[in-house]
């Protein structure tokens, strides 16, 4: 009786381990679209409301936390502050300069503004992945939203990611930390071109990489995104998002691995709102 | 643990209200810029209280739909998970789990163990960017997490399936015989 409770038991779990087997084999990289399309259907409205319910819960737990920040982040914006007067003003110089350039070359008829073509729509975060191995949310928006796969997706400091899946009522967003995240990117002022990868586990750091290591990318420059366009192949993502701002440039990783460290602008760990680009090239 | 048609019913109660709260609550807060990972300790809390089978089908059940709900490759969760379950089952089984420290440990051990073992099978399909030295500190944070988040979750997890507990301890003392008039 109890050899034949054994066997059974040993049964039932190979029988699961096979089936996570076969459900890995069969999903991986496509999906079961059919099968996670029906739960998310069903379980999203209730998301929905779990996620309106325990916001305030929400809130009392960020504060503890942001309260342990607040004093290293005192002083990192403090410093901040000095550099940023500085760069308005010079930003004001630029603006002026900017307007009058654009004047001359007449860009506003030139497809370098073809972002004017996307719609923005603004969804609610419900859910969020719990392992920073898959790093996505779930939004409250849905293909009858206009929303569609490989869509940009904001807040409102820059980029946070992509649309990843669409169902009726709810979108996955991978976003730019997830493994399997890569988006053309450009440092400005001087142009250098990249892709932006993340460094899995590192919510604060991703990696400009395969970068021209003969032009020099300094601490501080901004990276966008490249929004590149050839005949009838373009990009995703509009030209000049904000993605994030250099933080580690020595020239021997230059050199060597051809990256650069990169913050992201967009707090991509705190993350309530956020805006879809519908209507871009496809 | 005897097993009902109701203590199903609560047991598939328990587990999507607790994917729920995972999905919608603890993975969008942060403490030291890690979010707690309730699922492993549902599910050693699961196994302790119903055993191995009982640990890896809740273990596989919960994975299922958490990767359902996140449109991800299905059955990575599912396996980690039924891993879980089912160590946490053979504890149960083959030593007495008496009081709450003991269950405790076992979430904070087996959270860590369900956090490596996401690694090496990520690793394993191949991950095509650089992986951070933080996700130590990360597994580490979630595993004490789950240590503090053990208690409440394993006294509301039996409290839930006390129906169904064989070997539950009468909780209530008995009221002592008085002498009339003493």
């Amino acid at each position: 009786m109890y050899r034949k409770q054994v066997r059974r038991r040993r049964a039932v779990l190979a029988l699961l381990i096979v089936a996570s087997f076969v459900l890995l084999s069969v999903t991986y990289g496509t999906g079961s679209r059919g099968l996670q399309r029906g739960v998310s259907t069903i379980f999203s409205p209730v998301q929905s409301v779990a996620d309106r319910a325990l916001k305030p819960a929400r809130d009392l737990v960020d504060w503890f936390d942001e309260t342990f920040d607040a004093k290293g982040e005192n002083s990192r914006l403090k410093a901040q502050l000095i550099v940023a007067r500085e760069q308005a003003v010079a930003g004001q110089e630029a603006l002026q300069e900017n307007a009058q350039l654009r004047k001359l070359l007449e860009l506003e008829a030139s497809p370098a503004l073809a972002a004017s073509a996307f719609e923005q729509v603004t969804g609610r975060v419900i859910a969020r992945s719990p392992t920073f191995w898959n790093s996505s949310l779930t939004i409250d928006l849905g293909d009858g939203d206009g929303v569609r796969v490989d869509d940009p997706v904001i807040s409102g400091d820059g980029l946070v990611g992509r649309i990843s899946s669409v169902g009726p009522g709810s979108a996955q967003v991978m976003l730019l930390t997830d493994h399997a995240s890569a988006i053309s990117a450009k440092v400005v002022p001087p142009g250098v071109q990249g892709a932006i990868k993340p460094e899995v586990g590192n919510p604060e750091d991703l990696i400009l990489d395969f970068i021209d290591s003969t032009k020099e990318v300094r601490r501080g420059m901004t990276v966008v995104t490249a929004g590149w366009r050839a005949q009838s192949l373009a990009s995703h993502f509009p030209a000049g998002l904000p993605i994030g701002e250099v933080t580690r440039a020595s020239p021997v990783e230059q050199e060597a691995s051809q990256q650069v460290h990169v913050r992201p602008y967009a707090d991509l760990r705190n993350l309530d709102f956020v805006g879809v680009l519908t209507g871009g090239s496809r | 643990m005897i097993l009902t048609p109701w203590i199903v019913v609560r047991i598939v109660a328990i587990a999507m209200l607790g994917v729920i709260l995972q999905l919608s609550f603890f993975s969008q807060v942060e403490l030291f810029h890690v979010n707690p990972d309730l699922l492993p300790a549902l599910v050693v809390c699961l196994a302790l209280l119903g055993g191995s089978t009982t640990g890896a089908v809740c273990g596989f059940a919960i994975g299922l739909f958490v990767d359902c709900l996140l449109v991800g490759a299905l059955g990575i969760s599912s396996l980690v998970l039924l891993g879980v379950g089912w160590s946490a089952g053979l504890v149960r089984e083959r030593f007495e789990v008496h009081g709450l420290l003991t269950p405790a440990l076992l979430c904070m051990g087996l959270t860590l163990a369900a956090e490596l073992g996401f690694a090496v099978i990520h690793v394993l399909l191949g991950i095509d960017a650089p992986i951070s030295p933080l996700i130590v500190r990360d597994m580490l944070l979630k595993s004490v997490y789950a240590f503090l988040l053990a208690f409440p979750i394993y006294l509301g997890v039996r409290r839930a399936l006390r129906p169904a507990l064989v070997e539950e301890p009468r909780l209530r003392r008995r009221r002592e015989p008085t002498v009339l008039g003493a």
